[in-house]
């Protein structure tokens, strides 16, 4: 089993009567790509800086990298913020030298690696361009720089793929694996389903502050309810009552004469059983099938206003 | 490097080392000369007033007239005493090695006639054995003003009143007094009622340009001196008595009882000590309003631009607040520093060098400016946690103006009591101010050198310490509770969070 490196345990954040984080629980392994996933205040960023202990919990107990409060570890954590700046006078390789000063790293070394790290990201020349003469996706790839200039073995990214254009989240994609593959452990938060749903080992679906699921994708398709898309020029309401066929809707305008639905079906539901009904009512199919649910759907659902679901760590802690 | 003193590096460097401020710093020395150079050429360049007069009594006009040249008389020699005064050794004057009538003394009558007969070629030769390597030699001064008769038909004017309208013209440059090649500048009118009697008539001074004074004002002091002579006369006193009486100075010495007699006399070096408390508080003041200024702005930059989070992820909101006081206190004091040691070398430069270093040596000596030093730095730490905490509150200049008025009445409100502690620093109002924390800093470093009661001093700064602990947990608990907060805080909102912050973030 991989060592532990976050563990939050019954975490509330109040203000006032407003609870931004409500006995959040959960913990990440040494080297996961680990998603944070919710809807805009469903209470990651404020999650985040608890993690960094930026802000205090008003209760519940975090402990990051072996210790309760992550200033204690604070140069082997990378940290980039949703809402992120810089210095705007100051150049490009003294931004990353800084910062990585700050983390402990010796002038020296600050420098070299700034300079090393600018050149690999093809921002070499701009080294001595001061920020504010940057174009925006250069501003953010120095603020990326920055933050793992220190060589931290966790990362804590907020939004990175914010303002991103599709080749800089692409290579963003790339450099996240990459960390990945040096025994590195990340933890990012993202509304963009895609990204989590090509990095993350595991995800976090965080909404009003409370958790609504954890697990990997193939967990979260198993908890989801299994859906059937079929296409047919003939009435199609009445499978409803069929066996294991929980709803059925229109889906979109009708085409050519044909109408797509979305069957909702039970768990355990067999869709043969179903097709066969179907063709024993003289049902005219163009198309049928069987559809896996995407994290964009699991999240709409989880992450939408419906009450909490069982996951199966919740489902196992439970047990 | 500590992170403190890094974040402190970083925030001196960005002031310090930027196109601007290196700018300023070379053209300070620049700028002084130039103004300086501008004055003198625009004092130069000036054309000289040329005024006449109309004298209805017929008897006022040459005794003015000569009165007018005593003064240019008496101006060559006050500005070759002036001259004098860094171009020659301060030992050879000093020791009155300069023969009469050139070594500095009083311009009686006697010696300025004496001094031009001699002539400015006489004078010049007097002095160049005790000049200074390199001193210009002395060159008589531009007297600003040329008398001019009055226009014949001015002079030819019945009366007063005819003579007012007929030397309008003349005044308002539409016409020019008969060989003269500049315009009238001003006309003196002495009504024919005029003479030493209670109730006469005002002298007329007419001019179109009533902002410069120089004209009037030589002209009043010629006019007192001459009424004065006449009065003089009058009274049996021989015509050169006058000017010798007028001429007579005495000397006034300050001495301090605390001392024994052969030390009691004050020197430059005690004036020195007098003089700093006041400097010191001023330049506090200047460090204050300018470290302050910075504190806010940067503090905002760093919160509107979203640095903020980046670095509290670094390092605590503690060594933050510290690296950024510690940083912006050093850009504070650059300056002054810069301003004192460039008058410092000046001073050497000048000749005072001997005077300077040993009253700078004195106050070393004294540990007077280690009292200075310590109660500077708590009033700085007191006021820029204020500056801090706004700066954390406000998302632009525009929201911390709401702040900014009170903080700056408070920063602002001893200046008009700074003078009367100053001069009586052990009276009320030093007392007072002592007392009261905020102001404790400045008080005290007023009365420093004045032996104020060790008690009263002890205990206001216990007090001042008291307080400035619990202002900078208050404000630095402000500071991490706003820092990351997206909305700007009201004013009405500050005691809330005074109230309710603790606990919620870390330290």
């Amino acid at each position: 089993m991989t060592a532990t490196v976050l563990k939050l345990q019954d975490v509330v954040k109040r203000y006032g009567d407003f609870s931004a984080v409500d006995g959040l629980s959960f913990e990440v392994g040494k080297g996961e790509i680990f998603g944070f996933l919710g809807p805009n205040g469903a209470g990651k960023t404020t999650t985040l800086r608890m993690m960094l202990d930026i802000i205090r919990p008003t209760s519940g107990r975090i402990e990051i990298l072996g210790s309760a409060s992550a200033v204690k570890v604070r140069r082997r954590i990378g940290y980039l913020p949703e809402e992120r700046g810089l210095y705007r006078k100051m150049r490009a390789a003294e931004t990353i030298a800084y910062f990585a000063q700050l983390r402990g790293v010796r002038r020296e070394d600050a420098k070299r690696k700034s300079h090393a790290l600018l050149d690999r990201f093809g921002l070499g020349e701009f080294a001595r361009s001061r920020n504010e003469q940057l174009s925006k996706g250069m501003a953010q790839k120095v603020q990326l720089l920055a933050t793992i200039a220190h060589d931290p073995e966790f990362l804590i990214l907020d939004e990175p793929f914010s303002g991103l254009d599709p080749i800089n989240q692409h290579t963003l994609e790339d450099l996240i694996r990459e960390l990945r593959g040096q025994g590195k452990t990340i933890i990012f938060s993202t509304h963009v389903m895609q990204h989590a749903e090509r990095l993350c080992d595991r995800f976090l679906i965080l909404a009003k502050g409370k958790r609504r699921f954890l697990g990997d994708i193939a967990e979260a398709r198993a908890a989801h309810p299994p859906r059937l898309i079929l296409r047919t020029r003939d009435p199609a309401e009445w499978l409803a009552k069929t066996r294991g066929v929980l709803s059925i809707a229109a889906k979109g305008d009708p085409e050519d004469g044909e109408q797509a639905y979305e069957l909702t079906l039970a768990a355990g539901a067999d869709p043969q059983a179903i097709l066969k009904a179907a063709f024993e009512s003289g049902l005219r199919l163009s198309r049928f099938e069987l559809a896996g649910a995407s994290l964009h759907e699991i999240f709409v659902t989880l992450a939408g206003d419906v009450g909490p679901i069982a996951s199966p760590q919740t489902e196992s802690e439970a047990a | 490097m500590s992170p403190v003193l890094l974040i402190a590096w970083r925030e001196y460097k960005q002031y310090i080392f930027s196109r601007g401020f290196l700018l300023f710093l070379i053209l300070m020395p620049l700028g002084a000369i130039l103004i300086a150079g501008a004055l003198g050429l625009a004092e130069s360049a000036k054309p000289a007033r040329h005024f006449t007069i109309y004298d209805a009594t017929g008897k006022y006009a040459v005794p003015l007239a000569e009165e007018f040249e005593r003064r240019r008389k008496r101006n060559i020699v006050t500005s070759y005493d002036s001259w004098l005064s860094f171009a020659a050794d301060k030992a050879a004057i000093e020791e009155k090695k300069i023969p009469a009538p050139f070594a500095p003394g009083p311009p009686d009558s006697v010696r300025v006639e004496a001094f031009l007969a001699a002539g400015i070629d006489g004078a010049n030769a007097a002095a160049a054995p005790y000049l200074r390597n390199g001193a210009p030699p002395f060159e008589e001064p531009r007297w600003p003003f040329k008398l001019e008769p009055p226009p014949p038909d001015v002079a030819a004017a019945p009366g007063i009143e005819e003579a007012r309208e007929r030397l309008k013209p003349y005044l308002l440059d539409e016409k020019l007094p008969p060989g003269a090649d500049e315009p009238l500048f001003a006309a003196v009118l002495i009504p024919r009622d005029f003479g030493p009697g209670e109730g006469a008539p005002a002298v007329e001074f007419w001019s179109r340009n009533v902002t410069d004074a120089a004209l009037k004002e030589t002209l009043g002091v010629a006019l007192n001196s001459m009424m004065r002579r006449e009065a003089a006369e009058a009274r049996g006193l021989a015509p050169g008595a006058f000017d010798s009486i007028a001429s007579i100075e005495t000397a006034l010495e300050d001495f301090r009882p605390d001392r024994a007699v052969e030390d009691a006399a004050l020197d430059d070096r005690d004036r020195f000590e007098i003089a700093l408390p006041a400097l010191m508080t001023y330049m506090l003041i200047v460090v204050i309003f300018g470290a302050g200024q910075l504190l806010l702005t940067n503090t905002i930059e760093e919160r509107s631009n979203k640095i903020v989070e980046v670095l509290l992820s670094s390092v605590t909101a503690d060594q933050l607040m510290m690296g950024k006081l510690l940083g912006i206190a050093a850009v504070g004091l650059t300056m002054p520093t810069i301003f004192t040691l460039t008058g410092l070398v000046a001073a050497v430069g000048l000749g005072g060098g001997t005077e300077t270093l040993s009253a700078l040596s004195t106050l070393a000596g004294s540990g007077l400016i280690f009292v200075y030093l310590f109660y500077f730095f708590c009033a700085y730490v007191i006021f820029a946690m204020i500056f801090l905490a706004i700066g954390a509150m406000s998302n632009s200049i525009q929201d911390a103006q709401s702040f900014m008025g009170p903080v700056m009445l408070i920063v602002f409100l001893p200046l008009p009591f700074i003078m009367l502690v100053y001069q009586n620093p052990n009276g009320f109002i030093a007392s007072l101010l002592t007392w009261i924390p905020i102001y404790t800093p400045y008080a005290v470093m007023m009365r420093a050198a004045s032996d104020p009661p060790l008690l009263e001093i002890a205990g206001a700064t216990a007090l001042m310490l008291a307080f400035a602990i619990v202002l900078t947990r208050a404000m630095g608990r402000i500071f991490k509770e706003t820092i990351l907060n997206p909305a700007p805080v009201r004013l009405s909102d500050v005691w809330k969070l005074l109230r309710g912050a603790s606990g919620r973030s870390r330290s």
